[in-house]
Protein backbone atom coordinates (compact mmCIF):
# COMPACT_ATOMS: atom_id res chain seq x y z
CA UNK A 1 0.00 0.00 0.00
CA UNK A 2 1.37 3.25 -0.80
CA UNK A 3 0.40 6.89 1.14
CA UNK A 4 -1.95 9.59 0.05
CA UNK A 5 -0.12 11.26 -2.92
CA UNK A 6 -1.42 14.70 -1.49
CA UNK A 7 2.01 14.06 0.37
CA UNK A 8 4.05 14.41 -2.81
CA UNK A 9 6.25 17.49 -2.04
CA UNK A 10 6.17 18.13 1.49
CA UNK A 11 9.40 16.79 2.95
CA UNK A 12 11.10 18.23 -0.74
CA UNK A 13 15.12 18.39 0.22
CA UNK A 14 14.39 17.08 3.70
CA UNK A 15 16.61 14.11 4.82
CA UNK A 16 15.31 11.63 7.23
CA UNK A 17 16.62 9.17 9.22
CA UNK A 18 14.12 5.97 10.31
CA UNK A 19 15.33 3.72 12.62
CA UNK A 20 13.70 0.52 12.93
CA UNK A 21 13.03 0.62 9.33
CA UNK A 22 13.46 -2.84 7.89
CA UNK A 23 9.57 -3.69 8.61
CA UNK A 24 6.14 -2.85 10.12
CA UNK A 25 5.96 0.85 10.92
CA UNK A 26 9.38 1.87 10.44
CA UNK A 27 9.31 0.95 7.13
CA UNK A 28 5.92 2.53 6.61
CA UNK A 29 7.17 5.49 7.78
CA UNK A 30 10.29 5.66 5.78
CA UNK A 31 8.18 4.74 2.50
CA UNK A 32 5.71 7.64 3.42
CA UNK A 33 8.76 10.04 3.95
CA UNK A 34 10.26 9.29 0.89
CA UNK A 35 6.97 9.61 -1.34
CA UNK A 36 6.68 13.26 0.27
CA UNK A 37 10.50 13.90 -1.28
CA UNK A 38 12.25 12.92 1.87
CA UNK A 39 15.79 11.34 1.18
CA UNK A 40 15.89 8.80 3.88
CA UNK A 41 18.40 6.41 5.66
CA UNK A 42 16.68 3.22 6.35
CA UNK A 43 18.51 2.71 10.03
CA UNK A 44 17.94 -1.41 10.33
CA UNK A 45 19.72 -4.27 12.74
CA UNK A 46 19.47 -6.50 9.80
CA UNK A 47 20.27 -6.10 6.37
CA UNK A 48 18.22 -8.78 5.30
CA UNK A 49 15.27 -6.21 5.53
CA UNK A 50 16.91 -3.24 5.82
CA UNK A 51 18.39 -3.61 2.34
CA UNK A 52 14.84 -4.70 0.42
CA UNK A 53 13.03 -1.44 2.20
CA UNK A 54 15.31 0.65 0.80
CA UNK A 55 15.16 -1.02 -2.58
CA UNK A 56 11.33 -0.94 -2.70
CA UNK A 57 11.62 3.23 -2.21
CA UNK A 58 14.00 3.39 -4.64
CA UNK A 59 11.68 1.13 -7.15
CA UNK A 60 8.85 3.50 -6.82
CA UNK A 61 11.41 6.73 -7.39
CA UNK A 62 11.78 7.47 -4.16
CA UNK A 63 15.68 8.26 -2.56
CA UNK A 64 16.34 5.93 0.41
CA UNK A 65 19.70 3.79 1.35
CA UNK A 66 20.21 1.54 3.99
CA UNK A 67 22.44 1.86 6.71
CA UNK A 68 23.17 -0.93 9.55
CA UNK A 69 22.05 0.30 13.13
CA UNK A 70 21.95 -1.48 15.98
CA UNK A 71 19.99 1.11 18.26
CA UNK A 72 21.32 -0.53 21.52
CA UNK A 73 24.80 0.43 20.61
CA UNK A 74 25.27 4.15 20.55
CA UNK A 75 28.28 4.17 17.95
CA UNK A 76 25.89 3.03 15.10
CA UNK A 77 23.43 5.73 15.91
CA UNK A 78 26.34 8.15 15.14
CA UNK A 79 27.36 6.34 12.76
CA UNK A 80 23.97 6.79 11.20
CA UNK A 81 23.89 10.41 11.56
CA UNK A 82 27.32 10.78 9.87
CA UNK A 83 26.21 8.36 6.91
CA UNK A 84 23.29 10.45 6.34
CA UNK A 85 25.73 13.80 6.41
CA UNK A 86 27.96 11.87 3.82
CA UNK A 87 25.62 11.10 1.76
CA UNK A 88 23.01 13.81 1.55
CA UNK A 89 24.57 16.42 3.67
CA UNK A 90 21.95 17.54 6.13
CA UNK A 91 19.52 15.54 8.62
CA UNK A 92 16.01 16.89 9.49
CA UNK A 93 14.19 14.62 11.10
CA UNK A 94 15.32 11.53 13.22
CA UNK A 95 12.51 8.84 13.48
CA UNK A 96 12.99 6.86 16.45
CA UNK A 97 10.85 3.95 15.90
CA UNK A 98 12.84 0.55 16.82
CA UNK A 99 11.95 -1.48 19.96
CA UNK A 100 12.98 -4.37 20.77
CA UNK A 101 9.80 -6.96 20.97
CA UNK A 102 7.91 -6.99 24.28
CA UNK A 103 7.41 -10.74 23.75
CA UNK A 104 4.16 -12.85 24.78
CA UNK A 105 2.09 -11.52 27.21
CA UNK A 106 2.84 -11.95 30.94
CA UNK A 107 2.36 -9.92 34.80
CA UNK A 108 5.09 -8.10 35.78
CA UNK A 109 6.03 -10.81 38.83
CA UNK A 110 6.83 -13.15 35.52
CA UNK A 111 9.29 -10.89 33.62
CA UNK A 112 13.07 -11.60 33.83
CA UNK A 113 15.84 -9.11 34.34
CA UNK A 114 17.04 -9.38 31.29
CA UNK A 115 13.98 -8.70 29.12
CA UNK A 116 13.71 -5.52 31.53
CA UNK A 117 17.12 -4.39 30.52
CA UNK A 118 16.42 -5.08 27.13
CA UNK A 119 13.20 -3.12 26.60
CA UNK A 120 15.07 0.27 28.55
CA UNK A 121 17.85 -0.05 25.97
CA UNK A 122 15.64 0.47 23.30
CA UNK A 123 13.43 2.45 23.97
CA UNK A 124 14.37 5.04 26.90
CA UNK A 125 18.51 4.72 26.25
CA UNK A 126 18.33 4.80 22.58
CA UNK A 127 15.89 7.81 22.63
CA UNK A 128 18.42 9.61 24.76
CA UNK A 129 20.90 8.65 22.19
CA UNK A 130 19.24 9.06 18.88
CA UNK A 131 18.55 12.67 20.43
CA UNK A 132 21.41 13.34 21.38
CA UNK A 133 22.98 12.26 18.43
CA UNK A 134 20.80 14.13 15.93
CA UNK A 135 20.50 17.49 18.14
CA UNK A 136 23.31 19.81 16.06
CA UNK A 137 21.59 18.93 13.02
CA UNK A 138 17.74 19.44 13.89
CA UNK A 139 19.16 22.74 15.22
CA UNK A 140 20.71 23.72 12.73
CA UNK A 141 17.97 23.22 10.21
CA UNK A 142 14.82 23.49 12.07
CA UNK A 143 14.72 20.00 12.39
CA UNK A 144 12.64 17.33 14.21
CA UNK A 145 12.27 14.16 16.46
CA UNK A 146 9.71 12.06 15.74
CA UNK A 147 9.03 9.15 18.80
CA UNK A 148 6.98 6.24 17.74
CA UNK A 149 5.44 5.53 21.62
CA UNK A 150 2.13 3.19 22.17
CA UNK A 151 -1.29 3.96 23.56
CA UNK A 152 0.32 1.20 25.94
CA UNK A 153 2.41 4.49 26.97
CA UNK A 154 -0.69 6.29 27.80
CA UNK A 155 -3.22 4.20 29.21
CA UNK A 156 -1.24 1.37 30.23
CA UNK A 157 -1.59 -2.37 29.50
CA UNK A 158 -2.54 -5.30 31.65
CA UNK A 159 -1.06 -7.81 28.71
CA UNK A 160 2.69 -5.89 28.40
CA UNK A 161 3.33 -4.15 31.66
CA UNK A 162 6.51 -3.66 31.31
CA UNK A 163 6.27 -2.37 27.46
CA UNK A 164 3.56 0.54 28.77
CA UNK A 165 6.13 1.47 31.30
CA UNK A 166 9.21 2.24 28.75
CA UNK A 167 6.71 3.54 25.73
CA UNK A 168 5.66 6.11 28.97
CA UNK A 169 9.21 6.80 29.64
CA UNK A 170 9.83 7.87 26.27
CA UNK A 171 6.65 10.27 26.78
CA UNK A 172 7.89 12.08 29.87
CA UNK A 173 11.09 12.60 28.04
CA UNK A 174 10.10 13.90 25.08
CA UNK A 175 7.59 16.26 26.62
CA UNK A 176 10.59 17.48 28.69
CA UNK A 177 12.87 17.80 25.18
CA UNK A 178 9.97 20.05 23.58
CA UNK A 179 10.55 22.61 26.42
CA UNK A 180 14.08 22.26 26.04
CA UNK A 181 14.57 22.34 22.42
CA UNK A 182 11.47 24.54 21.56
CA UNK A 183 14.00 27.47 22.06
CA UNK A 184 16.57 25.95 19.40
CA UNK A 185 13.47 25.65 17.05
CA UNK A 186 13.75 22.01 17.54
CA UNK A 187 10.48 20.58 17.73
CA UNK A 188 9.73 17.01 19.62
CA UNK A 189 6.89 14.92 19.29
CA UNK A 190 5.53 11.75 19.01
CA UNK A 191 3.01 8.89 17.91
CA UNK A 192 1.00 6.21 19.31
CA UNK A 193 -0.01 3.93 16.46
CA UNK A 194 -1.94 0.58 16.34
CA UNK A 195 -0.97 -0.76 13.43
CA UNK A 196 -0.54 -4.20 11.12
CA UNK A 197 3.09 -5.01 11.99
CA UNK A 198 5.30 -8.24 12.77
CA UNK A 199 4.82 -8.06 16.17
CA UNK A 200 1.15 -7.56 15.71
CA UNK A 201 1.38 -10.93 13.20
CA UNK A 202 3.14 -12.84 15.52
CA UNK A 203 0.51 -11.86 18.47
CA UNK A 204 -2.18 -12.81 16.48
CA UNK A 205 -0.44 -16.10 15.98
CA UNK A 206 -0.43 -17.10 19.67
CA UNK A 207 -4.08 -15.40 20.36
CA UNK A 208 -5.73 -15.81 17.17
CA UNK A 209 -9.09 -14.04 18.22
CA UNK A 210 -6.60 -10.96 18.84
CA UNK A 211 -7.37 -9.17 15.15
CA UNK A 212 -11.05 -9.70 15.33
CA UNK A 213 -11.27 -8.72 18.88
CA UNK A 214 -9.36 -5.22 17.83
CA UNK A 215 -10.88 -4.66 15.13
CA UNK A 216 -14.44 -5.17 16.54
CA UNK A 217 -13.21 -2.33 19.52
CA UNK A 218 -11.87 0.11 16.63
CA UNK A 219 -14.29 2.91 15.32
CA UNK A 220 -13.14 2.87 12.22
CA UNK A 221 -13.23 -0.53 12.16
CA UNK A 222 -9.58 -2.17 11.10
CA UNK A 223 -6.39 -1.96 12.14
CA UNK A 224 -3.88 0.83 10.42
CA UNK A 225 -1.84 0.07 7.59
CA UNK A 226 2.14 1.29 8.40
CA UNK A 227 2.77 2.93 5.41
CA UNK A 228 -1.09 4.34 4.27
CA UNK A 229 -2.39 5.21 7.88
CA UNK A 230 0.89 5.84 10.53
CA UNK A 231 3.30 7.05 7.98
CA UNK A 232 1.45 10.65 6.59
CA UNK A 233 0.92 11.47 10.31
CA UNK A 234 5.21 11.20 10.46
CA UNK A 235 5.34 13.32 7.20
CA UNK A 236 3.08 15.89 9.03
CA UNK A 237 4.86 15.78 12.02
CA UNK A 238 8.00 16.37 10.02
CA UNK A 239 6.18 19.06 7.74
CA UNK A 240 6.24 22.67 7.72
CA UNK A 241 2.53 21.84 8.61
CA UNK A 242 3.26 20.97 12.42
CA UNK A 243 5.65 23.79 12.57
CA UNK A 244 3.56 25.06 15.87
CA UNK A 245 3.38 21.60 17.68
CA UNK A 246 5.54 20.10 19.75
CA UNK A 247 5.74 17.95 22.85
CA UNK A 248 2.51 16.29 21.54
CA UNK A 249 1.73 12.53 20.94
CA UNK A 250 -0.84 11.78 18.08
CA UNK A 251 -2.88 8.75 18.61
CA UNK A 252 -3.01 7.19 15.28
CA UNK A 253 -5.50 3.79 16.34
CA UNK A 254 -8.43 4.58 14.38
CA UNK A 255 -9.85 5.79 17.45
CA UNK A 256 -9.19 2.32 19.36
CA UNK A 257 -7.87 4.77 22.37
CA UNK A 258 -10.58 7.22 22.85
CA UNK A 259 -10.08 8.03 26.51
CA UNK A 260 -6.45 8.67 26.17
CA UNK B 1 -6.49 10.44 60.01
CA UNK B 2 -7.71 7.11 61.86
CA UNK B 3 -4.91 4.83 63.86
CA UNK B 4 -4.31 1.69 62.07
CA UNK B 5 -0.96 0.13 64.26
CA UNK B 6 -1.00 -3.25 62.86
CA UNK B 7 -1.04 -2.33 59.00
CA UNK B 8 2.56 -2.00 57.79
CA UNK B 9 3.99 -0.04 55.16
CA UNK B 10 7.18 -0.08 53.14
CA UNK B 11 8.30 3.63 51.68
CA UNK B 12 10.58 3.29 48.83
CA UNK B 13 13.33 6.32 48.62
CA UNK B 14 15.52 8.61 50.17
CA UNK B 15 15.04 12.18 51.10
CA UNK B 16 12.14 14.20 49.94
CA UNK B 17 8.95 13.28 49.76
CA UNK B 18 9.58 9.81 50.54
CA UNK B 19 10.24 11.09 54.06
CA UNK B 20 7.93 13.15 54.89
CA UNK B 21 5.06 10.62 53.32
CA UNK B 22 6.62 8.50 56.06
CA UNK B 23 6.29 10.73 58.46
CA UNK B 24 2.78 11.36 57.49
CA UNK B 25 2.26 7.69 57.72
CA UNK B 26 3.58 6.86 61.18
CA UNK B 27 1.27 9.77 62.18
CA UNK B 28 -1.34 8.11 61.08
CA UNK B 29 -0.66 4.74 63.12
CA UNK B 30 1.26 2.88 60.58
CA UNK B 31 4.06 0.43 61.45
CA UNK B 32 6.81 2.04 58.73
CA UNK B 33 9.45 0.15 56.71
CA UNK B 34 11.99 2.14 54.43
CA UNK B 35 13.88 1.15 51.84
CA UNK B 36 16.10 3.72 50.62
CA UNK B 37 17.94 4.78 47.19
CA UNK B 38 19.98 1.79 47.12
CA UNK B 39 19.98 -1.13 43.89
CA UNK B 40 16.65 -2.80 43.66
CA UNK B 41 17.18 -5.81 42.76
CA UNK B 42 16.46 -9.66 43.40
CA UNK B 43 18.76 -9.47 46.30
CA UNK B 44 17.61 -6.24 48.27
CA UNK B 45 13.64 -7.21 47.73
CA UNK B 46 13.99 -11.06 48.59
CA UNK B 47 16.08 -9.17 52.09
CA UNK B 48 12.98 -6.69 51.99
CA UNK B 49 9.88 -8.97 51.52
CA UNK B 50 10.55 -12.69 52.91
CA UNK B 51 10.15 -11.78 56.67
CA UNK B 52 6.42 -9.97 55.95
CA UNK B 53 3.71 -12.52 56.05
CA UNK B 54 1.75 -9.53 54.34
CA UNK B 55 2.31 -5.66 53.42
CA UNK B 56 -0.33 -3.50 53.37
CA UNK B 57 1.06 -0.73 51.29
CA UNK B 58 3.67 -0.06 49.24
CA UNK B 59 4.76 3.69 48.09
CA UNK B 60 7.30 4.44 45.67
CA UNK B 61 9.57 7.65 45.75
CA UNK B 62 12.73 6.60 45.11
CA UNK B 63 14.62 8.88 42.75
CA UNK B 64 18.51 9.11 43.58
CA UNK B 65 20.24 12.39 43.53
CA UNK B 66 20.96 12.71 39.92
CA UNK B 67 17.68 12.61 38.76
CA UNK B 68 16.65 15.42 40.25
CA UNK B 69 20.24 17.50 39.37
CA UNK B 70 18.95 19.83 36.41
CA UNK B 71 21.33 19.19 33.56
CA UNK B 72 20.21 19.41 29.42
CA UNK B 73 19.98 16.31 27.74
CA UNK B 74 23.05 16.93 25.10
CA UNK B 75 24.92 17.95 28.03
CA UNK B 76 24.40 14.39 29.59
CA UNK B 77 26.82 11.30 29.25
CA UNK B 78 25.14 7.87 29.09
CA UNK B 79 26.39 6.50 32.27
CA UNK B 80 24.58 9.86 33.83
CA UNK B 81 21.52 9.05 31.41
CA UNK B 82 21.22 5.68 32.74
CA UNK B 83 21.37 6.60 36.57
CA UNK B 84 19.12 9.37 36.77
CA UNK B 85 16.10 7.44 33.93
CA UNK B 86 16.72 3.60 33.39
CA UNK B 87 17.79 2.60 36.72
CA UNK B 88 15.18 4.54 38.63
CA UNK B 89 12.98 2.99 36.17
CA UNK B 90 14.09 -0.91 36.04
CA UNK B 91 14.20 -0.22 40.20
CA UNK B 92 10.82 0.76 39.76
CA UNK B 93 9.18 -1.96 37.97
CA UNK B 94 11.35 -4.53 40.15
CA UNK B 95 10.29 -3.54 43.09
CA UNK B 96 6.72 -4.10 42.27
CA UNK B 97 7.53 -7.76 41.18
CA UNK B 98 8.92 -8.13 44.50
CA UNK B 99 6.10 -7.09 45.61
CA UNK B 100 3.66 -8.73 44.53
CA UNK B 101 3.50 -11.91 46.85
CA UNK B 102 2.92 -10.02 49.75
CA UNK B 103 0.51 -7.45 48.63
CA UNK B 104 -1.73 -9.66 46.99
CA UNK B 105 -1.81 -11.75 50.84
CA UNK B 106 -2.99 -8.47 52.46
CA UNK B 107 -4.67 -7.43 49.25
CA UNK B 108 -2.73 -3.95 49.78
CA UNK B 109 -2.14 -0.76 47.64
CA UNK B 110 0.88 0.03 45.52
CA UNK B 111 1.67 4.33 45.27
CA UNK B 112 4.20 5.57 42.65
CA UNK B 113 4.97 9.26 43.87
CA UNK B 114 5.94 10.91 40.51
CA UNK B 115 6.87 14.59 40.22
CA UNK B 116 4.38 16.81 37.77
CA UNK B 117 7.50 16.62 35.02
CA UNK B 118 6.37 13.36 34.24
CA UNK B 119 3.04 14.44 32.85
CA UNK B 120 3.96 17.72 31.97
CA UNK B 121 7.77 17.52 31.09
CA UNK B 122 10.62 19.88 32.55
CA UNK B 123 13.16 21.81 30.64
CA UNK B 124 16.51 20.41 32.47
CA UNK B 125 15.10 17.23 33.53
CA UNK B 126 14.36 15.06 30.78
CA UNK B 127 15.98 11.70 32.56
CA UNK B 128 13.39 12.20 35.38
CA UNK B 129 10.72 12.75 33.82
CA UNK B 130 11.10 9.66 31.80
CA UNK B 131 11.31 7.35 34.39
CA UNK B 132 8.94 9.14 36.37
CA UNK B 133 6.20 8.77 33.42
CA UNK B 134 6.82 5.58 32.68
CA UNK B 135 6.61 4.64 36.46
CA UNK B 136 2.98 6.46 35.98
CA UNK B 137 1.86 4.41 33.43
CA UNK B 138 3.29 1.40 34.46
CA UNK B 139 0.83 2.09 37.93
CA UNK B 140 -2.11 1.43 35.52
CA UNK B 141 -0.72 -1.50 33.94
CA UNK B 142 0.19 -2.94 37.60
CA UNK B 143 -3.72 -1.75 38.31
CA UNK B 144 -5.07 -3.72 35.39
CA UNK B 145 -3.36 -7.26 35.98
CA UNK B 146 -3.48 -6.58 39.82
CA UNK B 147 -6.94 -6.05 40.50
CA UNK B 148 -7.85 -10.15 40.14
CA UNK B 149 -5.43 -10.38 43.24
CA UNK B 150 -7.29 -7.72 45.39
CA UNK B 151 -4.43 -5.30 45.11
CA UNK B 152 -4.97 -1.61 43.97
CA UNK B 153 -2.60 0.50 42.37
CA UNK B 154 -1.93 4.04 42.09
CA UNK B 155 -0.15 7.02 41.11
CA UNK B 156 0.22 10.59 43.11
CA UNK B 157 1.28 13.60 41.06
CA UNK B 158 3.34 16.27 43.33
CA UNK B 159 4.28 19.49 42.56
CA UNK B 160 7.99 19.67 41.59
CA UNK B 161 8.61 21.75 45.41
CA UNK B 162 8.48 18.06 46.70
CA UNK B 163 11.47 16.98 44.71
CA UNK B 164 13.90 19.63 43.54
CA UNK B 165 16.07 22.35 45.56
CA UNK B 166 14.45 25.26 45.94
CA UNK B 167 15.82 27.38 42.97
CA UNK B 168 14.76 24.44 40.39
CA UNK B 169 11.33 23.79 41.79
CA UNK B 170 10.63 27.73 41.15
CA UNK B 171 12.23 27.88 37.85
CA UNK B 172 9.64 24.60 37.17
CA UNK B 173 7.04 26.47 38.62
CA UNK B 174 7.36 29.89 36.47
CA UNK B 175 7.49 27.27 33.37
CA UNK B 176 4.70 25.31 33.78
CA UNK B 177 1.90 27.71 35.70
CA UNK B 178 0.53 30.96 34.92
CA UNK B 179 -1.28 31.36 38.16
CA UNK B 180 -0.81 30.76 41.93
CA UNK B 181 -1.97 27.63 43.92
CA UNK B 182 -6.09 27.76 43.58
CA UNK B 183 -5.95 26.28 47.51
CA UNK B 184 -3.29 29.23 48.42
CA UNK B 185 -0.41 26.74 49.15
CA UNK B 186 1.29 23.40 47.93
CA UNK B 187 0.61 20.58 49.85
CA UNK B 188 2.62 19.74 52.59
CA UNK B 189 3.74 16.04 51.94
CA UNK B 190 3.52 15.22 55.70
CA UNK B 191 0.25 17.10 56.71
CA UNK B 192 -1.66 16.71 53.22
CA UNK B 193 -0.20 14.53 51.19
CA UNK B 194 0.10 11.29 53.55
CA UNK B 195 -3.66 11.59 54.50
CA UNK B 196 -4.45 10.98 50.82
CA UNK B 197 -1.90 8.07 50.46
CA UNK B 198 -3.46 6.68 53.18
CA UNK B 199 -6.72 7.38 52.55
CA UNK B 200 -6.28 5.20 49.43
CA UNK B 201 -5.76 1.93 51.09
CA UNK B 202 -9.28 2.24 52.94
CA UNK B 203 -12.62 0.57 51.80
CA UNK B 204 -13.86 4.42 51.01
CA UNK B 205 -11.61 3.54 48.16
CA UNK B 206 -12.15 0.21 47.47
CA UNK B 207 -13.66 0.92 43.95
CA UNK B 208 -10.61 2.95 42.49
CA UNK B 209 -7.23 1.57 40.77
CA UNK B 210 -5.10 3.07 38.64
CA UNK B 211 -5.96 6.45 39.41
CA UNK B 212 -3.51 9.59 38.91
CA UNK B 213 -4.14 11.94 41.43
CA UNK B 214 -2.87 15.20 40.88
CA UNK B 215 -2.22 16.53 44.58
CA UNK B 216 -0.80 19.85 44.32
CA UNK B 217 -3.10 22.51 45.60
CA UNK B 218 -5.12 22.69 42.04
CA UNK B 219 -1.49 24.12 40.59
CA UNK B 220 -2.07 22.27 37.46
CA UNK B 221 -5.44 21.39 36.23
CA UNK B 222 -4.91 17.93 33.78
CA UNK B 223 -7.27 16.65 31.04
Amino acid sequence: MTADNRLDRLLEDQVAIVTGAGQGVGEGIAAAMAQAGARVVIAARRSANGEPAAQAIRDRGGQALFCRCDVTRRDDIDAAVAFSLQHWGRLDAMVHNAVSPPGPPRPIQEVDDETIASQIATSTTATFHCAQAAFGELRANGGTLVVLTSPAGIEGSGHLPLYGAVKGAQRGLLKSLAREWGPHGVRVNAIAPVASTPAMDAATEVNPTLEARLVGRTPLGRIGDPTADIGPVAVFLASGLARHMTGQTLAVDGGRYLGL
Amino acid sequence: MTSRGSRTALVVGSGDPADSLGVGLVAAGWSLLRLGDGPIDDDTVAAAFPTLEHLDLVVHARYPALCRWRRELTDLTTKQWHAACDEPLEAGIRLARGAYGPLRAAGGTMVYVVPLMASAGGDGFAPFAGAAEGLRVFAKSLAKTWGEAGIRVHAITLDPSAFLAPDDAAGMAEANSLHDPPLGRVPDVADEVSPVVDALTTDAFAALTGASLVVDGGLWMPG
